[in-house]
């Protein structure tokens, strides 16, 4: 056969493959065994919730420490003393039964359930709540700055918990947070080094589940089964084994849940979504506390030209990108979401190329002037952010911006924005952010407060008066929750505003997909992603 | 492969050809068509804006349709527009690619051919270490390194493609080079240069024109590959190599967006292979003999 031949051969064969690959391909581990992945939804005593995620689960097994996707299975295996409630927008009883705070909020008591075991056999009691969070603090991790306002810890009692602060905070609420508010036994390793044994994939929470195997890289990478002492009980129906199966592909996923190989999908795109709801699963579209922020260069390139800045954020077509999500995104009025305290009404954003042309020409650029060259990153995948990179290099090719919109995976992305040499930086950063703990401070001081080196804060703006404005906010939410939101509102006029340090793109709202005979579920935008495995159903 | 009688005037020789090998005609009428829609997109497409950067986002996902013949992509852009705008991205990079992969490979071949001794040893030893890397594995590499664009393809692609000229031109340089007209010509003083590109070339074009059709496809379909990976043309720019990237999460629900810029990359390959092909069965002349 002449190569010629072999060449056209291998070119159908790559359009066959192509093709297979655009449709999810075989979808893996059909047919085999895939061990917790088989007949998930069937009721009994040992029914499996399959969770689908999109992406690695266990990135640090450490509760002090952990910050990313693990959430969704820490939040089963850990309890913190208060968890958030959406409906009343309010922290509700878990570890803690109630709480008080004194006049001056600087001085905080709980007081702690009875009969509450860790997985290692020890009683969860003051002494063992307050060497946790101590330790949490001590790590000094991501999380680690929520409890920055306390000052000391007592434990009054087994089962009294006493908080003194440096200064006034929502210490409640503070507690409810998604990440760095775990509870754990601090003595689950003996002798050894405790962070070495988390590493192992051991756990030394009082939640509901407890880790029964983790293969790291593993399509079903966790597995967790019931922890029989926990304190909320068993009887009645309930999973008592959770699978993390993990599937990059939408695709696969929507046709594992199809054929019942799956329980809860954590993300599907809006056709498939849509799909999902036409053909008779469980679905659920709740807004997020999450949104999209393109972030602009202010320290260098040509984008500390604040007048180059406001010129893209009007050039974002708001509106278009809301409509090409079909479902998925609303549009967002100033930096924090609606039903958080910070939330600011009728300032959604506009597009505006004429008034983006002007301030292009000012500056030198735009149409008949010269050519402006942008760089800007975005996660590779993401189908919702590369609809925004598409909308945004289109729009600005017309205002004579030639903007190259980069895929890339996360760490690397990420890594590039962190670089000493600012050369490297990109001049747009595109990422999703939400909050620790139901509050809008998670935004400001992550993301807009300054840092020598820079972390979150991507746009790497430097303020003093907006990092002493900053600075307030945990006060004033604690004290003053008028004086707090017209605080907010100034930040977010200064920052998306005057400063233009950011475009808020939209806001996400989730939508799930899940197996017919889940009963009990209900979307916590406070913790992202998670389901709380222990309260729902399994149905027949 | 039917014997071709190749005899008469180039009309009927072309018209013997045509009829021996139906499947090259076809794929030449195919290629004709795709050529003509390139040109005239501005003019052919229905949406002529959405070729550049046009967006509707209002419009999303359209399903086929009489407004829409391919329907609509995630931001509204109508997918018959961009594929006949595509034409122009793809048969640009193969003319540019084939045209500086050629001028490099033959150049060289045909030096190296005529000079023979160490200058051919030299250039052949070069085109083997280009070729010891496989030519997908060599163009990622590069197009990792430079900045995604078109250009960038361009020039991924033609640094991996030059050798094989190099190697098919310098063996039929050599035999060119010892026939006796060569001989007569460096008797009479003739300068080696003008040798070279007056005699040696010419002589020796033939089987790397069959050539040149024959890798047009490749080329197309190698670029569609890198385009596919990010490393190649960017939005808002018509491609179809990116168009199949942006749109593969969409197979299942939103099949149009994917399957006819696939389609489109299919077909043109196909026509260049095919034509190729036939060339090469019309010209050979050992196949003729037969």
């Amino acid at each position: 056969m002449g190569w010629q031949k072999r060449l056209l051969v291998a070119g159908a064969a790559a359009v066959v493959a192509l093709t297979a690959a655009c449709g999810g391909g075989q979808v893996r581990g059909a047919g085999g065994a895939e061990g917790a992945g088989s007949s998930p939804a069937a009721a009994g005593s040992d029914a499996t919730f399959v969770y689908v995620p999109n992406l690695d689960v266990v990135t640090d097994w450490d509760p002090a420490t952990s910050y990313s996707n693990e959430i969704t299975a820490m939040q089963n295996i850990y309890e913190s003393l208060t968890k958030y409630d959406p409906q009343s927008q309010k922290p509700v009883p878990r570890l803690a039964t109630s709480w008080t705070s004194s006049k001056d909020g600087r001085t905080w008591t709980f007081k702690l359930r009875e009969g509450a075991k860790f997985h290692t056999g020890r009683a969860v009691d003051a002494q063992a709540a307050k060497e946790s969070i101590e330790r949490t603090i001590k790590e000094a991790g991501g999380p680690a700055y929520i409890w920055d306002s306390v000052a000391s810890i007592e434990a009054t009692d087994p089962h009294t918990l006493t908080f003194d602060l440096k200064y006034a905070a929502p210490l409640d609420l503070i507690a409810s947070s998604d990440y760095g508010a775990y509870v754990y036994d601090t003595r689950a390793a003996g002798s050894g080094d405790l962070k070495d044994w988390f590493g192992q994939g051991k756990d030394a929470g009082s939640g509901p589940y407890t880790v029964a195997s983790w293969q790291k890289g593993k399509e079903t990478e966790l597995t967790l089964k019931a922890f029989d002492g926990y304190w909320g009980g068993w009887s009645g129906a309930h999973y008592r084994n959770i699978a993390f199966r993990v599937t990059p592909e939408l695709t696969t996923a929507w046709q594992l849940l199809q054929r019942g190989e799956v329980t809860f999908v954590q993300r599907l795109n809006p056709q498939l979504f849509a799909q999902a709801r036409d053909q008779g699963m469980q679905t659920s579209q709740t807004p997020s506390f999450q949104n999209l922020l393109a972030l602009f260069n202010t320290a260098s390139g040509p984008l500390r030209d604040v007048r180059l800045r406001q010129a893209v954020q009007k050039a974002i077509d708001y509106d278009g990108l809301v409509s090409a999500l079909k479902g998925a995104g609303v549009a967002a009025s100033g930096l924090v979401p609606e039903g958080l305290l910070g939330h600011v009404e009728g300032q959604a954003p506009k597009q505006d190329l004429a008034g983006a042309a002007e301030l292009l020409k000012q500056a030198g650029y735009g149409p008949g002037g010269k050519p402006l060259d942008l760089t800007m990153t975005y996660a590779q995948g993401d189908d919702d952010q590369q609809i925004l990179a598409t909308l945004l290099t289109s729009a600005l090719k017309g205002l004579n911006v030639n903007l190259t919109a980069k895929p890339l995976q996360w760490n690397t992305q990420w890594d590039q924005g962190k670089s000493e040499d600012p050369a490297k930086r990109q001049d747009i950063f595109v990422m999703y952010w939400y909050p620790d703990y139901a509050d809008a401070y998670s935004w400001f001081v992550n993301v807009f407060h300054s840092s020598p080196k820079p972390s979150f804060n991507l746009s790497y703006l430097k303020d003093d008066a907006v990092d002493s404005k900053i600075e307030e906010l945990p006060q004033l939410t604690a004290t003053d929750r008028t004086a707090a939101q017209s605080v907010y509102a100034g930040l977010q006029s200064e920052i998306i505003g005057r400063q233009a340090a950011v475009a808020v793109a939209y806001t996400q709202n989730y939508q799930r997909a899940y197996a017919k005979g889940v009963q009990g579920y209900t979307d916590n935008p406070a913790y992202p992603n998670v389901v709380f495995v222990h309260d729902l159903t399994p149905g027949a | 492969m039917t014997t071709v009688e190749l005899r008469g005037t180039p009309l009927r020789r072309v018209g013997n050809l045509a009829r021996a090998d139906v499947l090259a005609t076809v794929g030449a009428v195919i290629l004709a068509v795709i050529v003509l829609a390139a040109l005239l997109a501005p003019w052919l497409a229905p949406y002529p804006a959405d070729g550049g950067s046009a967006t509707h986002p209002a419009e999303a996902l359209l399903p086929p349709g009489a407004d829409h013949w391919f329907g609509t992509d995630q931001v509204g852009r109508d997918v018959f527009t961009r594929i006949l705008f595509g034409a122009r991205t793809s048969l640009f990079i193969a003319v540019a690619v084939l045209g500086l992969a050629a001028v490099a490979g033959v150049t060289l071949g045909v030096v190296a051919g005529y000079a023979g001794g160490v200058v051919r040893d030299v250039i052949m030893r070069i085109t083997d270490v280009f070729l010891a890397f496989p030519a997908l594995l060599l163009s990622l590499a590069l197009a990792v390194v430079l900045q995604p664009s078109v250009t960038t393809v361009i020039v991924a692609i033609a640094v991996t493609w030059w050798p094989w000229y190099a190697r098919l031109t310098a063996s039929v340089a050599q035999s060119v080079a010892g026939r006796g007209f060569i001989d007569a010509a460096r008797c009479l003083g003739v300068p080696a240069p003008k040798i070279v590109f007056r005699h040696v070339l010419p002589n020796s074009l033939t089987p790397v024109l069959v050539q040149l059709s024959l890798d047009a496809g490749g080329v197309i379909l190698t670029a569609s590959a890198l385009s596919y990976l990010g490393l190649g043309a960017q939005e808002p720019a018509a491609e179809w190599g990116l168009m199949v990237e942006q749109g593969q999460t969409l197979f299942t629900t939103d099949w149009w967006v994917v399957t006819f810029p696939g389609l489109a990359i299919l077909v043109t390959a196909f026509a260049f292979n095919v034509l190729g092909e036939g060339l090469r069965a019309g010209l050979d002349p050992h196949r003729r003999a037969r």
